[in-house]
């Protein structure tokens, strides 16, 4: 089974990409401020040093999130990943991560596992959350108190589960947006952005 | 695009975050401008706003300055000296001190504190915008110095800050509310997590020892240790905190003094008088002019000890050997008088404040209006902004407008003639 160690399945990349996620939301949250920097721990990953959240509740709405991501997935029907900043005053939107999230719909099918090393996957995903982090020279300053949501584009005919609603694109209007580096695990592509509110100046 | 994504990340160590964030497109130009060298695009620019600046004669100067920084903020992402930012903000400041309607301008009075962010001493310079009126309405005034008192650890003063707005009435209100509440938030999660820790610090401290403290006898034999060890008119001086009785009061400790809890900042509500001249020196032990050659050095005796006579000329020959020469100097081109070479280059402007040197100019305009003294050429023409301009420079750019109007009016009459606009180019 030496050929299954080396490549990768649609299982495998569904997991990798969730996990992506899930350490990637807690980066902007951290980065952003939008929970107090104590909440958080640092972790190992990825031979990076990450900030987890330890709040229970953020915490284990994550992991419902991460959960139901992976599963849409693995079935290919997941078409974007949104993490929305909002003013907790005015709900206006200040920040809009998005990631767009392409799936090869042929693994479906054909169960073969496709070639990519583990540690070159890695080495993609560590290079986003790296730029995630850099982003602190441009982006402005978060003034206020914000809060976040997530939202996930999925193809129309799905059942939305009942812990989601649906909802609006939540944009910016005025926007300055930078797009930042992707990954594929050749399978699952993700292609990484964020929009900011333009500043007045010019 | 994609190389401009790895630019701004190669550089994002040189690229200084601002308040309101960065335009992406024109930090990719400034970052790609920079690297290949090519800077006389931004020269170009920055000499048409240092036009403007003198050029302009409509009723809002204040809007070319604010343009003007705010596009060297983006153009120079790592700020530093050769933007000139600092020196353009405080010209800025300055320049509109005495207009009374930009005072709460939001525009100007975001200006004062982007020029306080570059202050030794901020809350200096809030206090005295504070008794000059400058942004006493704006609510971003309010928020920035309580933001600097809440840098300095100080929740009290940054508290009573956001009150002293509510006093005044600041506009917005909300967004006031809003950022006070947040600092009420923070101050309580900070004495929330400062209870915490000291509860788990509570355990027994482990027995310590005091310093300056006297030796305790230990066993059985009560013998008191010598308290003044040292001997002699030497450990006097500092025995004398030992002659306390000795008693119960064994283990007291030395008084801590501590600024934050005792004094909190008695100078804080000294407003007045800040563009106010400082009275006259406070010289002591002036000597009045006198004749010096009447003067005669008091001598004293001959065994008092003030007569400082040169020692007398021996009454012989100090041996000296043959063989040895006066020793070589080694040639040096300095001149060995000169020798403060190094200390003459200290940097005299670490004292001069900006707050030091605004009220400098205000007392010396005052000055001016008093002695009627008054400079005969547009000298505010020609340095304003960061960059100084010659004569010429304003006279052929007044030559160059009104040729332009010439030949836009020709244009105009002459309807569709080309001619002015290939005649414009040399």
């Amino acid at each position: 089974m030496s050929k299954t160690l080396q490549g990768i399945t649609l299982k495998g990349s569904a997991e990798l990409v969730a996990e992506f996620f899930s350490f990637g939301i807690n980066s902007i949250l951290y980065q952003r401020g939008i929970y107090p920097a104590e909440t958080f721990s640092r972790v190992s990953e990825y031979d990076m040093s990450l900030q987890l959240t330890t709040d229970p509740k953020l915490k284990n709405y994550l992991t419902n999130v991460v959960t139901q991501l992976k599963e849409w997935l693995f079935d290919c029907t997941v078409q974007k990943l949104v993490v929305v900043i909002t003013c907790l005053e005015t709900n206006e939107v200040l920040e809009r991560w998005q990631f767009d999230i392409e799936c090869d719909k042929t693994a479906k099918e054909d169960s073969a596992p496709r070639e990519k090393s583990m540690k070159a996957i890695q080495e993609e995903i560590r290079s986003v959350i790296r730029q995630i982090t850099a982003t602190v020279t441009f982006l402005p300053l978060l003034e206020t108190a914000c809060a976040f949501d997530l939202l996930i584009y999925t193809d129309k005919d799905l059942e939305v589960p009942e812990q989601w609603e649906e909802s609006g694109p939540q944009l910016i209007d005025q926007s300055e947006e930078v797009r930042l580096r992707s990954f594929t695990t050749s399978i699952h592509k993700v292609n990484s952005m964020v929009a900011y509110k333009r500043t007045n100046s010019m | 695009m994609a190389e401009g994504e790895v630019e701004w990340e190669l550089c994002k160590e040189n690229i200084q975050p601002l308040r309101c964030g960065r335009d992406i497109s024109a930090l990719h130009q400034a970052l790609s401008q920079q690297q290949e060298g090519t800077t006389s695009a931004i020269n170009q620019q920055k000499q048409a706003f240092e036009l403007e600046l003198r050029m302009y004669d409509g009723d809002d100067p204040l809007d070319v300055w604010d343009r003007y920084i705010k596009w060297i903020e983006q153009t120079y992402p790592q700020g530093g000296k050769e933007s000139g930012l600092n020196l353009l903000l405080e010209r800025a400041v300055m320049k509109f001190t005495e207009e009374k309607k930009y005072h709460n301008d939001s525009r100007y009075v975001n200006l004062w504190i982007k020029f306080t962010e570059s202050c030794p001493d901020p809350l200096d310079v809030y206090r005295y915008m504070q008794a000059q009126g400058i942004g006493t309405l704006q609510a971003s005034f309010y928020i920035a110095w309580s933001e600097e008192y809440e840098k300095r650890g100080n929740s009290r003063m940054a508290d009573s800050i956001f009150q002293e707005g509510f006093k005044c009435g600041a506009e917005s209100l909300d967004r006031l509310q809003q950022f006070h509440k947040a600092l009420q938030a923070r101050v309580c999660r900070q004495m929330m997590t400062s209870v915490i820790d000291q509860e788990t610090d509570d355990e027994p401290d482990e027995p310590q020892r005091a310093s300056l403290n006297e030796l305790k006898a230990k066993g059985k034999k009560k013998a008191v240790a010598p308290i003044n060890r040292a001997t002699g008119t030497v450990g006097y001086a500092r025995g004398l905190q030992f002659k306390q009785p000795v008693g119960p009061s064994q283990n007291s400790r030395l008084m801590i003094f501590d600024e934050n809890k005792e004094h909190p900042e008695p100078q804080e509500h000294k407003l007045e008088s800040w563009a106010a001249r400082p009275t006259a020196k406070a010289k002591e032990n002036e000597q009045k002019p006198d004749k010096w050659t009447n003067v005669k050095l008091p001598q004293k005796s001959r065994f008092g000890h003030s007569v400082v006579a040169p020692p007398p000329k021996p009454n012989f020959q100090p041996f000296v050997e043959e063989s040895d020469q006066p020793p070589v100097v080694t040639p040096c081109k300095i001149n060995p008088a000169v020798n403060n070479v190094l200390s003459a280059r200290r940097p005299r402007r670490e004292e001069q404040t900006p707050l030091k040197r605004l009220q400098e100019m205000q007392l010396q305009q005052e000055d001016e209006d008093k002695s009627g003294e008054k400079s005969m050429y547009c000298k505010e023409l020609l340095l304003s902004g960061v960059t100084e301009f010659s004569f010429e420079e304003l006279r052929a750019e007044r030559y160059r407008q009104k040729r332009s109007q010439r030949l836009e009016a020709a244009s105009i009459d002459a309807n569709n003639q080309e001619e002015p606009h290939t005649s414009q180019k040399d």
